[in-house]
């Protein structure tokens, strides 16, 4: 073996690495502090994002070809029975929106008689759970709609049965979603039943939620529907988020500890839909004490969810 | 250290570590998921010190970061880490029986780790015990497996 050579190619990296690796702590370490402390970097972030959306397409790949391959092997009357259930649902739900949208113009015309805002409806579009954050301490989905769709950091997510979460950010063809299960996220809600207004926080359980700082004597009840309340500006009024499982009272402490199950069905929906609020001044109770406040993740912008 | 390697090898070793660490592992075991890039990081500046070191780990991090969602930087700095000691014991490295490489790889990918939730909970995310310990432990029962099929594609295709 020539001594040379072999001794090259063992110490071709002589003592540049540790001056490399330097370099890339203090950028790092700025990078982070940007990214984290002062939200600089959502462009480059996004731009990466955008990069990598054949990395997701790949990823998401083996299950589109494992519905395609289910669906190859549906029999013709399978189908035909899913359509006839399908349009038996539609003649019901169509009937209830032809009621709705009498209740709807009867309400607006009640409210303008009061003199407050009317009420405009959302628009939504159809998007599709694409895949799901790998990390497993966080909740996360990332849904195939992006900022070429018109979405935007801070739109609500719904899908069926209730309120998931919202969007945290967008790349052009993709838009990360944080589930109301994260245990960064926070709703604020009302009850149904008496409007009363407090926080829904997750706790990074996907199927409960907490309802914090209510208390000790407030009026609440197993089963109680939780709604968003559009407190914040951040999410739409009016949406079911959680129904309240479990009460419990600790003698001594001044709030009840109050467990709610999400109606969305977090882990299992794959259709969701992204909603645009609609251009107009926000709801005008929305002036009780205390509660504009929540910790974290709304209110911080309002209005940032809006799009024509 | 590999006499030849194989660059279509090497850049879809690194796309499919980025696809693997994003889908096609059950749900409900994302914790034991290996760390698909950490032991791509490895291999490639272990085989291959003289073409990838600290700056394309710290790349190749830096996407993981946007896959991931984590603060930019976060994954990149670990990657850089792990690339850093690699280069520093490689010639050690190439020595060891396949199971002491095995408890190096543990070793370094468990530094990684720890280094990424060690950031992530100074910016504020919630204490998770020892359990990110896992994916370096999966990583090292990989790590065979994943060593002797990337040198039979670069011996073949180099």
């Amino acid at each position: 073996m020539a001594g040379g050579a072999a001794i090259k190619t063992i110490f071709v990296q002589g003592p540049v690495p540790g001056f490399r690796l330097l370099l890339v702590i203090v950028i790092s370490a700025v990078l982070i502090v940007a990214d984290a402390r002062f939200d600089r970097v959502t462009s480059v972030r996004s731009a990466i994002g955008t990069g990598l959306a054949p990395v997701h397409w790949l990823g998401n790949a083996p299950y589109e070809l494992q519905d395609w391959v289910a669906g190859l092997f549906t029999t013709r009357d399978d189908l035909l029975a899913e359509n006839e259930d399908l349009k038996a649902r539609l003649l019901i739900l169509e009937r209830r929106a032809l009621k709705y949208a009498a209740l709807a113009s009867e309400n607006n015309e009640l409210r303008r008689l009061m003199n407050s805002s009317e009420v405009l409806d959302d628009r939504v579009i159809v998007g599709e759970i694409v895949g799901v954050s790998p990390d497993p301490f966080s909740h996360e989905v990332i849904i195939n709609k992006g900022s070429r769709d018109g979405v935007t950091v801070g739109q609500a997510i719904l899908d069926a049965h209730g309120l998931m979460g919202q969007v945290q950010q967008t790349s052009s063809f993709t838009s990360r979603v944080l589930l109301v299960s994260d245990s960064s996220h926070a709703v604020p809600v009302e009850a149904v039943r008496n409007g009363l207004r407090a926080i829904l926080l997750g706790n990074g359980d996907i199927n409960s939620l907490e309802l914090v700082h209510v208390p000790d004597t407030a009026d609440i009840r197993e089963g109680d529907l939780l709604v968003s309340s559009g407190l914040g500006g951040r999410f739409p009024k009016g949406y079911p988020v959680a129904e309240v499982a479990r009460i419990t009272k600790e003698p001594g402490e001044p709030f009840v500890n109050i467990e709610a199950t999400p109606k969305a069905r977090l882990n299992q929906s794959s259709l969701v839909l992204v909603v645009f609020s609609p251009d107009g001044e926000p709801d005008a109770d929305g002036n009780g004490p205390g509660q504009e406040d929540p910790p974290v993740n709304i209110g911080l912008e309002p209005g940032t969810g809006e799009v024509r | 250290m590999l006499s030849v390697i194989s660059y279509p090898v090497f850049a879809l070793s690194l796309i499919l570590a980025l696809v693997f660490s994003i889908s096609l592992f059950p749900m409900g075991w994302f914790e034991f998921r290996p760390e698909w890039l950490g032991l791509m990081v490895f291999y490639w500046t272990f085989r291959a010190p003289a073409q990838f070191g600290i700056l394309l780990a710290w790349c190749a991090g830096l996407l993981l970061d946007v896959l991931e969602a984590t603060p930019l930087g976060v994954n990149g700095l670990a990657m850089a880490v792990i690339a850093f000691l690699v280069l520093t014991i490689h010639q050690r490295l190439r020595m060891y029986p396949m199971p002491q490489q095995c408890l190096m790889v543990f070793l370094l990918l468990g530094i990684n780790q720890m280094l990424v939730h060690f950031i992530k909970q100074t910016l504020g995310a919630e204490d998770a015990g020892f359990s990110y310990l896992w994916p370096a432990l999966t990583s090292a029962l990989v790590w065979p497996v994943v060593c002797i099929l990337l040198d039979n594609l670069n011996r073949k295709l180099g």
